[in-house]
């Protein structure tokens, strides 16, 4: 039997017909993505929904492309944790598409570098529209020098959850309108069992910008001031605030700390979804998971009142045109369907998705099947006491926001006091705020 | 190297040898001139910039200030240490414990391709999946380690939870990772030859001293890819502090990667960024000098 | 020609290896029992990521929450698998995608890696230090600052959502493999390549017949470690396809993480789980590769 014998030529032409065929197969599907028809205009609408709700939005789509033939869809779906850097390298290219997902806290940031520009023009001249049936909250913080930059979707305060079946077991009457801070302090000691890693309250202690506003507002204590240009957590009443929630965790034992709460899957609430905490702070865009995932009976409560007011945090998420977009015209005449009445509603009204920004299409939210039986409890949130809390108008604000967490978490772990906390707070923010001005 | 002038005569070998060098090594530098050389170049020019990362018509250079700026700034300095004494034990650890299961796994066990395939699926499979399942492990109150720890009468830590003991704890959850370098150092000990272990036996030699003379000289330039390749690994931790500590609690695990990171992308100076990247490139590469001019004592070639 | 390509095999190579190579022979059984009783515990430690991501695959959602946590999910929901892959998003485009683009890396870098390590192991040149050089700072440099420059690169070259950017570059090195691989290529004796070059064979001709069946067990670790590089790739894909239709199935994958607990938790890992079997597939049978033992010794006239 004779080898096979390869000769080098052989080889060779072998290897060079193979590199060079996925070579050219390669470069043979570049498959670019969707090029626009003769005389259709393209839309690009950079998003982050999940597998499961993309249908929803390609429903809508379809609809309203339906209506305006003119107009082609390119979807870019990018995932919620990484879209926030996506978007600065894409701008860097000028690859962006013509309308983006921009969450609250990114604002003040992405208009600043001009990654979106103002919509005020086009706000303006369509009064149909109804830009004025839409929280004030949640439009301040899409509003940069006076003028929107972008329209929020959805804007959520954050109110009481509470366990059902741990208040059944206990026999204790579930939270209302009338509880105070003393009251849930006093339900959280009375439903909390330690040794069977059991809490009345989830521990949480949340400094950010939907937070502040209920860990301190019912004491009367804010982060910074109006205009976000200094700190203002050095106050007796921030401090009584921390020290509050500070000792329901240390003292009274009625949380878990941060080590006893890490529930296995990275969630600082995983004994809450466990079913092992009675209460819980429970924003409104938390309610469809929960809804999913909760083996527990569950619902919501107006947030308890504090020494001096009622009062609670929101904060929301909306969607801008980029500044680079060819499109404008197309993307305002897409956004203001998409965010008008109607189109909150369909989207993620009735979806069950979380508090619409407009308080008119809030029913179709209330009546949806996922929505609590206390949903009705965010609405008169945002219409009573919910203030969404600073900062995020400052261009320092993602620092200042930094700072806060992380002595927010070592407070959890009563590894700082509160009074250090408070101290290297203020020193860390103010010399990031100062930071700026240079 | 004296080379004869080329004149038209046939090349001299060392000659020829040098444009086959070339020849093999120039997809590398295609590469290097136009996929990476430019954007090293450009991020190096960068750090002297106080770009945002967004509009060019933007950059305004500003010279030294960032690395000023740098120097001055604590949270810096402690990324620095978090991240070095992270790379020390990860290296060490990490190194030892590959090798351990290397030549554990280089004997005839039944069910060996099974053994190598588990200690390689950590590094194969989701990200996600694996912090999830190390949150659980290390989790203070139920979690595996301190449940393992309590039955020796430890009382463990806080693990991620507590600011001095986040650090070996992610050590001990790189050590989950070392299925690349078992890898490399089991395809090392395959190309020892029987024949050196035969004769040693022949001498008499212990174990040990077998493994002492033979096994780690031959494993030597396998050991000293390990080494390099882990230390510049360590350094550049990222994914891990991403899903699972952000930095916490407080800045405890606050590393190079990650205080860059948020400089770059959600603070929005990449310019910043990019100089606290050349500053811990230069770092790693004076370390791994270091590391190559004892590897070139220490380190048997058969050449 | 080839009479010398045999020549060389035969000659060097059987003096170089003989047949037992790979395994410590006459070891006696307590060896194996010690070596179980440690590999089996650590091998339960390591096994325990990827029986969680299958349990929680076959999860209906709430069950993924409770506590204790629950190792056997009851009911089993072997539809997941088919749900996650049918029921939301093209996988199958993903799974296209995914095959298409690793494929030509692994072969790409093979190709490439393999040439450059040669050429550092074993040839000598001016300035080769300094290529060297490069292959180690690449090597060192941190990759996060050179995303926004390499994006603005290739979007000039308009190759921005197109597979090209995450396709072209294996051709042309990858520092850690030629890195490897030169290593590995260090430990060849040099008088295999002197006999070969007096018997007049060319760099080229040794390099494939001598170093390269020489070097099975480390270009098949370059092969496997390109493979899952390139079939777990995220970040790459995420900057450079906006297209849904080009989409990897890492990409896939993530899409099923929502916002807010959102997360489809099952279906994400029974992704993850199908994702994995190619992976391991490969690695398992690679095995054999890392087994010297093929006859190379004794070779017949």
């Amino acid at each position: 039997m004779t080898k096979k014998t390869i000769s080098r030529r052989d080889f060779l032409k072998t290897a060079a017909a193979a590199s060079g065929g996925i070579f050219v197969f390669g470069f043979l599907n570049p498959e670019r993505g969707v090029a626009s028809a003769q005389d259709k205009t393209l839309l690009s609408f950079g998003q982050t929904w999940d597998a499961a709700f993309r249908p929803v939005q390609e429903e809508f789509d379809a609809n309203w492309l339906a209506e305006h033939p003119d107009v082609e869809i390119e979807a870019v779906y990018s995932t919620w944790a990484d879209h926030n850097n996506t978007v600065p390298v894409w701008a860097a290219a000028g690859t962006l598409p013509d309308i983006i997902y921009v969450h609250g806290s990114r604002v003040a940031p992405w208009a600043a570098e001009g990654i979106i520009t103002s919509i005020q023009s086009f706000v303006d001249a369509d009064p149909e529209f109804e830009v004025e049936g839409i929280w004030e909250e949640a439009l301040r913080l899409y509003r940069v020098d006076g003028e929107l930059v972008g329209i929020p979707y959805d804007h959520g305060p954050l109110i009481l959850g509470y366990n059902k079946d741990l208040f059944d077991a206990a026999g204790m009457e579930y939270p209302d309108e009338t509880w105070t801070m003393d009251m849930l302090r006093e339900a959280a000691i009375a439903l909390s069992d330690p040794d069977n890693l059991q809490w009345g309250w989830s521990g949480e202690l949340d400094l950010g910008a939907g937070g502040a506003g209920a860990f301190l507002g019912g004491w009367g204590g804010v982060t910074m001031n109006e205009d976000e240009t200094e700190m203002a957590l050095d106050t007796p009443e921030a401090r009584a605030a921390l020290e509050w929630w500070y000792n329901l965790i240390h003292v009274d034992g009625a949380g878990p700390s941060q080590a006893q709460a890490e529930g296995g899957f990275g969630d600082v609430n995983g004994p809450w979804l466990q079913g092992r905490t009675a209460m819980a702070v429970v924003p409104s865009w938390e309610t469809p998971g929960l809804a999913r995932d909760a083996a527990f009976a569950w619902d919501v409560a107006p947030w308890p009142e504090g020494p001096v007011k009622r009062e609670t945090g929101s904060f929301g998420s909306g969607f801008s045109i980029t500044s680079s977009s060819v499109a404008r015209e197309a993307a305002w005449s897409y956004m203001r369907e998409y965010l008008s009445t109607e189109g909150m509603s369909t989207v993620w009204g009735s979806t069950g998705r979380g508090s619409p920004a407009r308080e008119a299409a809030y029913q179709s939210w209330m009546d949806s099947a996922d929505a609590p039986e206390g949903a009705g409890y965010y609405l008169d949130a945002l219409k009573e006491y919910a203030v969404t809390g600073g900062p995020f108008q400052t261009l320092a604000a993602p620092e200042v926001l930094d700072i806060l967490t992380r002595q927010a978490e070592l407070l959890r772990l009563a590894e700082v006091s509160v009074d250090d906390a408070v101290n290297t707070i203020m020193a860390e923010a103010t010399e990031a705020l100062e930071a700026l001005e240079s | 190297m004296n080379l004869p002038f080329f004149n038209g005569k046939p090349l001299s070998r060392a000659r020829r040898e040098e444009r086959i060098f070339y020849l093999f090594v120039t997809p590398w530098l295609i590469g290097l001139v136009f996929f990476w050389g430019g954007p090293i170049l450009a991020a190096l020019g960068l750090s002297f910039t106080d770009w945002s990362g967004v509009n060019f018509s933007d950059i305004k250079l500003i010279g030294f200030d960032n690395y000023h700026k740098m120097f001055a700034d604590d949270l810096f300095w402690q990324s620095v240490t978090n991240t070095v004494f992270y790379a020390v034990g990860s290296v060490f650890l990490g190194t030892i414990f590959a090798l351990f299961l290397a030549v554990l796994l280089n004997q005839n066990i039944p069910g060996i391709a099974f053994f190598r395939s588990v200690f390689y699926l950590p590094s194969v499979t989701a990200g996600v999946a694996i912090a999830l399942v190390w949150t659980w492990i290390l989790n203070p109150v139920v979690g595996l380690l301190n449940f393992g720890l309590g039955l020796i009468g430890i009382d463990g830590p806080g693990w991620l939870q507590s600011p001095q003991w986040v650090l070996p704890a992610l050590i001990i959850m790189s050590l989950f990772r070392i299925g690349p370098n078992m890898i490399i150092l089991l395809a090392g000990l395959q190309d020892i030859p029987q024949s050196l272990y035969e004769a040693a036996e022949i001498d008499g030699a212990a174990r040990w001293a077998k493994f002492r003379n033979i096994t780690l000289p031959m494993l030597s330039p396998a050991l000293f890819f390990v080494l390099v390749v882990s230390t510049v690994g360590s350094f550049q931790i990222f994914v891990e502090i991403r899903i699972m500590t952000e930095g916490g609690p407080g800045t405890s695990s606050f590393v190079l990667v990650w205080y860059l990171w948020q400089q770059a992308f959600v603070y929005l100076r990449m310019g910043y960024a990019s100089a606290v990247a050349f500053i811990l490139f230069i770092v790693v590469m004076i370390l791994v000098g270091i590391q190559f001019w004892i590897g070139s004592r220490l380190v048997y070639y058969e050449s | 020609m080839t009479s010398i390509n045999r020549e060389l095999k035969k000659q060097n190579t059987a003096k170089y290896r003989d047949s037992r190579f790979g395994s410590i022979t006459g070891r006696k059984k307590v060896n194996v029992v010690v070596a179980l009783a440690i590999l089996i515990p650590l091998a339960i430690l390591f096994l325990l990521p990827f029986f969680w991501m299958v349990s929680t695959a076959l999860k209906t959602r709430p069950q993924i929450f409770v506590f204790p946590p629950r190792f056997i999910p009851d009911p089993i929901m072997w539809g997941n698998f088919d749900a996650a892959w049918n029921d939301f998003l093209p996988f199958n485009t993903f799974l296209f995608n995914s095959v298409k683009i690793t494929m030509n890396n692994v072969i790409g870098n093979l190709v490439s890696c393999t040439l450059a390590a040669y050429a550092f192991a074993r040839l000598q040149a001016r300035g080769k230090r300094i290529v060297f050089g490069t292959v180690v700072a690449l090597l060192v440099m941190p990759q996060e600052v050179l995303i926004i420059p390499q994006y603005i690169l290739f979007t000039q070259l308009g190759w921005n959502n197109t597979h090209l950017p995450l396709m072209i570059p294996a051709w042309f090195g990858w520092a850690f493999f030629i890195f490897l691989l030169r290593q590995f290529f260090m430990g060849i004796p040099q008088e295999l390549v002197d006999a070969a070059l007096i018997d007049g064979a060319g760099h080229f001709r040794i390099l494939l017949f001598i170093f390269i069946p020489l070097s099975k067990p480390a270009l098949a670790t370059v092969a496997i470690f390109s493979f899952i590089g390139n079939w777990n790739n995220f970040l790459g894909p995420l900057i450079y396809l906006r297209s849904e239709k080009l989409h990897t199935l890492p990409l896939g994958m993530q899409a099923f993480q929502g916002q807010f607990g959102n997360t489809d938790w099952q279906y994400m890992m029974a992704i993850a789980t199908i994702s994995l079997i190619p992976v391991l597939v490969i690695f398992f049978f690679g095995q054999k590769l890392f087994v010297q033992g093929i006859a190379l010794s004794g070779v017949k006239r």
